[in-house]
């Protein structure tokens, strides 16, 4: 038993100390410091380092989590102490190692920025709290009485009587809940659901012309991958096509308008809307020509066939062979800019011009999700081959799930090539693919909310998180992982329609002659 | 009930896929054998030589590929999960063997001559050694932890979320090299005695086509681990497990495999097999950086999918297969250099359509009913 | 004479070596219930395949009202009024009941995408028609107030329903049966028995049905073909089966006849 718990909480402690490790390896803990001065409302500035009692902070909450954690539940007062306190102790030899490592080097005046770059002296000494070799035992005292500390504050909120107050504070608050929608006039329950869209509604019309052009980016970027999205959905969700390639459905509608708008190479000056039609039709076209030779493969297989389409496109226009036709690797500049009753474009207008986008998107998607090709095509992902004998020509519809996901696709290519006034093969790598496919996961499959969210958490949050810019994709990659672990359905799951009471509602006997006819078109 | 009697109308529908494939294969051969016939019977533009070198630099490659391949043909077989970190594994090898060989070339020993000789260009065949190790047995690591935290709790899950977690972990893996060792290219330091480059020499028609000595290594270890590996799953009880959970996870946890160990163990083998790529595309190639993963991982998995995936000899044939491709496709077909992607990424497409489950891959009837 | 829906002309059907349907042949008359049996891998199951048209028989033609349609795409096969169920239930597992029958109606519909996407009348007049017509086969096949289940949640007595359910959608003239019984307690199989013979009776469809059960077999069939390495070993109506030596032997092995012939005479002398 005890020994048990030995092994469990300094396996938590060697873990916390060698992430710890990690982090000060890539120069977290100054990162970290530097944030945490910042709330305290001492300014640090741009490449400067925090005060010791910054890091002292970090270190602290560092510590009280490591010995937090190490707690399980169902043991007593004085063992769930013990716990903390081994799993600090731990945590403590871990980093004592470690900190004689970076004495040794900042006694030697060796410098290994070399091979690990963020190994300053400057660095190492604030993580030795200044105090170069004395600070190894003062950290080792540090993390071994937060670990004990942080066993203690576990007692606290982890008990039953603060799981009890958990739930009594949960069941309150729904009382007030069902007592304020009890107290409130009918119409406001009943239609208190579209209020609440109505005012998110009166925000995205409102917001644009006020929050200013870098947002407008950032909110352009999201709403783009939300269609993006979508398209990829249809394929993916709907129809269970698993598409890596998106991105060069995208460069066909970018590409589209770029080379009908621009003073290079072909000089053609078509004007934003028509060539926005053209990169849907040539997004379209894209999907029905990737599609039709591979409809027989299946899975992983169709996985990177598409990510070899991707590929070979993105390649084909960096290439010299077609700098005449698409401007290769410098791609294309000096976009003409669309106009709409005479006035010209701003960041603000292509703000609603991606809300109206993305709007459209959403409405159609429902549509085709609720319909008899929706259906054929939820059929298909289910299971192709009873799909098959129920009547569905399960090649038609996977083609048309290519070719109407590839014109969501190609909207956004073509909305995103005008806006940037710019496009190259660097707009339409892999990772786009990639980002896309993480979008719609993390989202939730079939889920609209889910892909807005997840555009959102993968797609705004990091250009938001500009104070993060080096760890930015270190913690998108951890997230994603995290994600899965947590919540593999996405963030907001779908969930399947009631259908059974429409269908009993006003049950008519006239029932449609035209409809006894065999046929499947 | 009257149409119940109708008698159904002659077939009258088209099956699209059956029109388009032929003729899409028909373009694309007809092209390459035009093209050939252009390249080697008209133009006569390359002799014998240029063909060689070429022939040595697809063989090299090629077996670096498979290396990876495998790893991937590994997981895949086991767990029905691409694992995209693989490449990924690869580089933390690529920069454990550079660690070890820069510590190497840091510890000087005694030696008669002057200036005093680093340990690494005094025992060269050591310190080859010992960089292997270290990268594999490194990478073997990665491999491990990497199933234990990122992709054992999804076991049970739909497959696209292992992949998601594998992406996100691939990302991670990235960053966190280019965070460490920052985003700059390294030269790889090779012992002296193989540095790149130097090798035999051949004379033929009064020209120089060098063999190098980390060529050789490279494709002679390769095609040794391979046959390792072979003689691994075939024959040791280890191999036999492998394949049995590969089967049927669930039979084989009845049988008293523990299916959990087999797993690890997979990806360990495969993490230790990339860690070996890693290496020698270091000592190959003489770059590493935090993104030299990347390429090799998507190319692989593509030389997996090639040789039919789950299929350990096709992924070896595919790897091969590619590296060949790649290099020897642009000079054949007289198309410039920087299209050899989308030579390989073609073929291997038009492979695809024609045998759906790849070269070796198990051929179904469409689909299993 | 009855019109004949369904012939099978000497179809033969390999996997490599193993001949899995041998030339068999079969007359299925309009408006009866005809039942294969056979023992476990004697090759009915392949017989469906070849009829709903995932496999394309080797040899041989499958008349369908004198029509071939052998090799034809399953799909349209099945918009020809030939619907089919499966040994162990495929449902569409993450879809409601609901969807699952409206998947089933998808031949008896005709709006395409561009209908849903602008709601023209057609889409309108079929969306109605299409949810009143899967609940009244939820209704038909007692799953009312099942509809918006998840059809991997239902209970496997009542999966087997909407399974049947899905292929009445389709309206069908022909009707197979994979094992419908296959792991039922007697009270289903009595119930389902009742419901097969309702669905020729009311319906007019033809059923082809592979069954183990033999009391279901005997009970509802009106023809009887007895398939055995993938040959045809015996036809006619049950009685004629019962007492056909070369179906005992299929079933109990060489001797079986004389050892089914000893297991009834004690049986009378016990009754007795």
């Amino acid at each position: 038993m005890n020994k048990d718990i030995i092994r469990t909480s300094s396996r938590k402690g060697l873990l916390f100390g060698i992430v710890l490790i990690f982090l000060v390896l890539i120069n977290f803990h100054i990162m970290a410091s530097t944030m945490i001065s910042k709330l305290l409302g001492t300014n640090v500035l741009r490449g400067a380092f925090p005060e010791v009692r910054f890091m002292i902070i970090f270190l602290v909450i560092y510590g009280l989590w490591a010995g937090w954690s190490a707690v399980s539940r169902e043991n007593k007062t004085t063992t769930k102490l013990l716990e903390g306190l081994i799993s600090g102790i731990t945590t403590g030899i871990v980093i004592v190692l470690f900190g004689l490592i970076l004495f040794f080097l900042l006694e030697t005046q060796t410098d290994v920025r070399r091979y690990l770059t963020a190994l300053s002296f400057v660095s190492i000494n604030i993580f030795l709290l200044g105090l170069r070799g004395a600070g190894v035992p003062v950290l080792f005292g540090l993390f071994t009485l937060t670990g004990l500390l942080g066993g203690a504050l576990a007692i606290g909120l982890r008990s039953k009587t603060v799981s009890n107050f958990k739930h009594s504070i949960k069941a309150f608050v729904s009382n007030v809940r069902q007592s304020i929608t009890s107290a409130l006039p009918e119409f406001v329950t009943k239609y208190g659901k579209y209020m609440i869209y109505l005012v998110l509604l009166a925000l995205l019309l409102l917001l644009p012309s006020r929050w200013g052009s870098y947002n407008n980016f950032v909110f352009g970027m999201v709403g783009l991958y939300v269609i993006l999205g979508i398209g990829l959905n249809i394929m993916l969700g709907l129809s269970g096509q698993f598409m890596i390639g998106i991105a060069a459905l995208f460069a066909m509608g970018a590409y589209s308008v770029a080379l009908l708008n621009s003073p290079f190479p072909h000089g053609l000056m078509w004007g934003f809307w028509p060539s926005l039609v053209v990169g849907v039709v040539m997004a379209v076209i894209g999907g029905l020509l990737l599609g039709l030779p591979i409809m027989r493969l299946r899975g992983d297989y169709l996985g990177i066939v598409t990510l070899g389409f991707g590929e070979i496109i993105r390649i084909l226009l960096n290439s010299d062979l077609l700098t005449d036709l698409t401007g290769g690797p410098r791609g294309i500049q000096n976009i003409q800019q669309p106009t709409f009753l005479g006035r010209p474009f701003n960041d603000v207008s292509y703000a609603y011009l991606i809300i109206v986008a993305m709007a459209v998107s959403i409405f159609l998607y429902y549509r085709l999700e609720k319909s008899r090709t929706g259906r054929a095509w939820l059929s298909i992902k289910e299971d192709t081959l009873v799909a098959r004998a129920t009547g569905v020509d399960v090649q038609k519809y996977k083609l048309l799930a290519l070719c109407i996901g590839a014109a969501f696709a190609g909207l956004a290519g073509g909305i995103f090539a005008a806006r940037n006034q710019f496009t190259g093969p660097n707009d339409h790598t892999l990772m786009v693919s990639i980002n896309v496919l993480s979008v719609v996961i993390v989202g939730g499959l079939n889920s609209i909310p889910g892909i807005i969210l997840g555009s959102f958490a993968l797609r705004g949050l990091p250009e938001l998180l500009r104070e993060l810019e080096t760890y930015r994709l270190l913690v998108f990659g951890a997230l994603l992982v995290f994600m899965m672990l947590v919540r593999p359905d996405g963030l907001w799951p779908s969930s399947r329609p009631n259908l059974e009471e429409k269908g009993s509602s006003d049950l008519k006997e006239d029932i449609d002659p035209d409809l006894e006819g065999r046929g499947n078109d | 009930m009257e149409s119940k009697t109708k008698s159904p109308p002659k077939l009258t529908r088209r099956n699209y896929s059956k029109i388009i494939r032929p003729i899409f294969g028909i373009l694309v051969l007809g092209y390459i054998l035009w093209r050939l016939y252009e390249v080697l019977i008209v133009q006569q533009a390359y002799s014998i030589e240029i063909w060689l070198r070429l022939l040595i630099a697809g063989l090299i490659i090629g077996g670096v590929y498979a290396l990876i391949a495998i790893g991937y043909t590994l997981v895949y077989g086991i767990l029905f999960m691409i694992n995209f970190a693989h490449g990924e594994v690869m580089m933390i090898g690529t920069f454990a063997g550079y660690f070890l060989f820069e510590v190497t070339k840091g510890i000087n020993v005694a030696s008669a001559g002057n200036p005093p000789l680093s340990f690494s260009d005094a025992y060269p065949l050591i310190s080859v050694i010992l960089a292997f190790i270290v990268g594999m047995t490194v990478a073997a690591a990665a491999g491990f932890f990497l199933e234990k935290i990122a992709y054992r709790p999804l076991r049970k899950a739909p497959r696209l979320i292992p992949l998601i977690s594998a992406i996100g972990a691939s990302f991670f893996l990235q960053n966190a090299a280019q965070l460490l060792f920052s985003p700059q290219v390294r030269d790889y330091t090779n012992p002296a005695a193989i540095a790149r480059g130097s090798g035999w020499t051949l004379i033929i028609n009064d020209s120089r086509v060098v063999i190098t000595y980390t060529g050789v290594l490279t494709f002679v270890l390769s095609i040794l681990l391979m046959i390792g590996l072979y003689l691994m799953v075939q024959k040791t009880k280890l191999g036999k497990a492998m394949r049995a959970v590969a089967s049927d996870k669930n039979t084989a946890a009845l049988m008293g495999i523990d299916v959990d160990a087999i797993v690890s163990r997979t990806f360990i083998i495969s993490g230790a097999l990339a860690g070996a790529a890693g290496v020698m595309w270091g000592l190959h190639n003489g770059l590493v950086h935090f993104f030299v993963g990347f390429l090799p991982g998507i190319k692989a998995f593509t030389a997996a999918v090639l040789g039919g995936i789950g299929n350990i000899p096709g992924a070896m044939l595919g790897g091969m297969f590619l590296g060949l491709v790649e290099s020897l496709g642009p000079t054949a077909l007289g198309i410039s250099y920087q299209l050899k992607d989308v030579i390989a990424f073609v073929i291997m497409i038009v492979i695809l359509i024609f045998r759906p489950s790849g070269i070796l891959g198990e051929v179904l009837s469409e689909e299993k009913v | 004479m009855t019109e004949i829906i369904i012939e099978a002309v000497k179809v033969s059907k390999f996997f490599g070596g193993l001949i899995a349907v041998n030339e068999v042949d079969l007359q299925i008359s309009k408006g009866s219930i005809y039942s294969i049996i056979g023992p476990n891998g004697a090759g009915k199951t392949t017989l469906f395949n070849c009829i709903s048209g995932f496999y394309t028989p080797e040899k041989g033609d499958i008349l369908y009202y004198g029509t071939p349609i052998q090799g034809m795409p399953t799909d349209f096969i099945a918009s020809q009024g030939i619907s089919r169920t499966y040994q162990n239930v495929r449902l569409f597992g993450n879809l409601t009941a609901m969807e699952n029958i409206l998947i089933g109606l998808h031949t008896k519909l005709r709006s395409n995408w561009m209908d849903a996407l602008i709601h023209s009348p057609r889409f309108v007049r079929e969306d109605n028609w299409s949810m009143q017509e899967a609940v009244r086969l939820l209704d038909f096949v007692g799953l009312k107030g099942y509809g918006d289940f998840l059809a991997s949640n239902l209970p496997y007595g009542l999966q087997r329903r909407l399974e049947i359910a899905r292929a009445l959608a389709n309206n069908p003239r022909l009707l197979l049966l994979d094992e419908p019984t296959a792991g039922m307690n007697i009270q289903e199989t009595t119930d389902l028995t009742q419901f097969i013979k309702r669905l020729r009776d009311e319906l007019e469809i033809t059923i082809i049905l592979i069954e183990h059960d033999m009391k279901v077999v005997m009970g509802i069939s009106d023809r009887i073909s007895v398939l055995d390495y993938g040959i045809k070993i015996a036809e006619g109506n049950p009685k004629e089966i019962q007492a056909n030596t070369r179906v005992i032997e299929a079933y109990l092995g060489p001797g079986g006849a004389a050892l089914a012939e000893k297991y009834r005479s004690q049986r009378r002398k016990s009754h007795a």
